[in-house]
């Protein structure tokens, strides 16, 4: 099967100035990243604040271009596509946010808000749009009075909602998705997680579901992808990765989470020290200073992605002591 | 001998223009020293409010209309402002939810932990500042001699958290109230700081109301858990008996509602509706509309709290 959209070591750096006098430093959000995301499925990517995965998305979306590497979209790369190719790519790929509260424009009506997206790439006539919001809305589980509200009207649950059908309305192929159930209370995170659900089956679209919380990425995903520091340091199928973490990170992420079985309540491997700042990453692995498995080597030579069993990649050196811990 | 902390028919009111919002309505809660107490809902619920008005602490126009709250049999509701600032953050102390926004940004992180010190227990400045460095090591910040002179930006979240405690701690007191102290961090990060609160917590027998709405953290931290919805107490247990034997419907709910026990691709359970509007006169229960096993006898009656099992209270007429 060919990738609806391939990322081929992606790296993004970007300029900081330091302070008045100061040097000005690179710092590297987006280290050499490849992904690959086919028709239909759920790719779940997981990492901790400040690894890169929102740097990734905006990546992904063309919203901001590249330092090195190439994202190709149904094989044709981005960087070379015409305007024309570009509006279509715009369109197949579509994105919503985490924050429910900033991402929607508090002067446009939820009508406008929802229809915008068919006026920019002129889809049908003023009666169409009207009737495609409508049936939208519907989608989305709002009420057809809705449309001429205001966002802040609205509960942060429905304003997701809404999100979700601005996201749907050109009738996307892949829809990112940044935290867009990590601002929601409890019971709100459940029906947006099954409205997700939902629109994927129906509508056969391919989803980017990045996440820090790894209960709901279980529930949603087919393949996981773990970052760390601008880099993926695992990847492979839902069970493979969650059940059977191949690299040090995971499993402290895995047994760091919190839990309500008494029986899952594992031996706690807890991660010491903090994420290193991506200004002065650690030689070597990037997560040597703080696992417990680290020799000698680590602070030394950056392991590869490397597939450790079919379909499931790890970067770590000792991947086999991890396995055989368990 | 008192409970460290007994909470009786607490309520706290908002008059808006729109008319009085009830915020807790009757909220009763016993804590004993050296035990945690989580106490768990959803956004609006109340549960913030709560532990504010421990602290007499409530943001106007808020204000406290009836109840007690006795801290080892002295009621707090009675005391004097000046008696209520030497009891904040000397015998009962608070961790809020976000470090950047609850440190002051313009003080060396020494400074602020010192604070409390020099108030209190009228430490001099030099005296003050080796506690603080102590305090700051029991936290787990590294090199805490040069880090005094740091502000709030120049840390990490993980550690300004740990400031945060470390300003709790700095006096000894004997109740902390966490309001969502981890909920801002990161998993791996929020491991460390819950090892940490509980290693102190045996250290110090000091008590713990942990609001959150993790009930992860709960099962893993809290002796006793009491739930909250739209402003009142709907169920209390110890913890493993609430987690095995939820009875009321909003618990069960709750529960079943996470993706933790969901089956992947599957769907999680979930309510209809949303949290009534608290405004103006109430009767019957706050949850008759969301609930499924509710009718028409839950719309008028005010639900009493009743006993179910040992230590198990809860507020539905449909439980058994």
């Amino acid at each position: 099967m060919t990738a609806l959209l391939q990322a081929e070591n992606l790296v993004k750096q970007f300029t900081v100035q330091g302070g008045l006098l100061a040097e000005k430093r690179i710092l590297t959000a987006v280290a050499g990243v490849d992904l690959e995301l086919f028709p239909g499925e759920t790719l779940g990517l997981a990492g901790e604040s400040g690894c890169g995965k929102s740097t990734v998305a905006r990546l992904l979306t063309g919203l901001i271009p590249p330092s090195q590497g190439s994202i190709r979209y149904k094989g044709r790369e981005l960087s070379a596509m015409s305007r024309e190719e570009l509006a279509l790519y715009r369109k197949d790929v579509q994105m919503i946010f985490q924050d429910p509260f900033s991402s929607l424009n508090p002067r446009m009506r939820v009508g406008e808000i929802i229809g915008e997206p068919l006026a920019i790439h002129r889809m049908g006539d003023g009666a169409q749009r009207r009737e495609r919001v409508a049936a939208l809305l519907q989608r989305v589980g709002l009420a057809p009075d809705h449309l001429s509200r205001f966002p802040h009207e609205f509960s942060g649950g429905q304003r997701q909602r809404i999100g979700i059908a601005r996201a749907l309305a050109v009738s996307p192929k892949l829809i990112i998705a940044d935290e867009p159930v990590s601002a929601l209370d409890l019971s709100i995170q459940a029906q947006i997680i099954n409205l997700l659900q939902e629109v994927k089956q129906d509508l056969g679209l391919c989803f980017l579901f990045i996440t820090h919380d790894l209960s709901v990425l279980r529930h949603l995903s087919d393949r996981i992808a773990i970052m760390y520091l601008g880099r993926i340091v695992e990847s492979g199928s839902r069970d493979g990765v969650l059940s059977r973490p191949r690299h040090p990170y995971t499993e402290a992420l895995l047994s760091a989470i919190p839990s309500i079985d008494p029986q899952k309540r594992k031996r706690r491997v807890i991660a010491r020290g903090e994420l290193p700042s991506p200004l002065s990453p650690p030689s070597g692995c990037p997560f040597h200073p703080r696992c417990p498995y680290a020799e000698e080597v680590c602070g030394k030579l950056r392991p590869e992605l490397l597939e450790k069993e079919p379909g499931h990649k790890a970067a770590c050196h000792f991947s086999e002591k991890i396995y055989g811990a368990r | 001998m008192p409970p460290l902390l007994e909470i009786r028919g607490l309520c706290t009111e908002f008059r808006q223009k729109r008319g009085v919002l009830k915020a807790v309505r009757g909220v009763d809660l016993t804590l004993e020293p050296g035990e945690t107490l989580a106490l768990v809902g959803e956004s609006g619920c109340g549960k913030s409010i709560t532990a504010a008005s421990v602290m007499r602490l409530v943001p106007p126009p808020g204000k406290i209309v009836s109840g007690s709250v006795l801290f080892k049999g002295e009621d707090l509701l009675a005391c004097s402002e000046e008696q209520m600032r030497k009891i904040r953050g000397n015998r009962i102390a608070m961790v809020f939810q976000d470090p950047m926004t609850s440190l002051n940004p313009v003080f060396t992180i020494g400074h602020q932990v010192a604070e409390g010190l020099r108030i209190h227990r009228g430490l001099d400045r030099g005296a003050a500042e080796r506690e603080a460095i102590a305090i700051l090591e029991q936290v787990g910040i590294p090199a805490p001699k040069e880090r005094i002179r740091d502000y709030p930006h120049q840390l990490s979240g993980g550690m300004r958290q740990r400031v945060m405690i470390a300003m709790a701690l700095s006096c000894g007191p004997e109740l902390v109230i966490a309001d969502e102290p981890t909920t801002a961090l990161d998993v791996t990060i929020q491991a460390q700081i819950l090892e940490l609160l509980d290693r102190l917590m045996a250290e110090t027998r000091m008590g713990l109301i942990l609001i959150t709405h993790n009930l992860g953290i709960v099962a893993e931290r809290a002796q006793r858990t009491a739930i909250m919805y739209a402003g009142e107490i709907v169920e209390s247990a110890p913890t493993p008996e609430l987690f095995e034997n939820p009875l009321h419907p909003y618990t069960r709910g709750l529960l079943a509602s996470l993706p933790e026990f969901g089956t992947p691709g599957e769907k999680l359970a979930t309510f209809a509706g949303s949290v009534p509007d608290l405004r103006g006169a109430f009767a019957g229960c706050p949850f008759r509309e969301r609930c499924p096993v509710g009718d028409e006898g839950c719309e008028s009656l005010p639900v009493e709290m009743k006993e179910a099992g040992p230590g198990h209270l809860v507020r539905c007429l449909k439980s058994p």
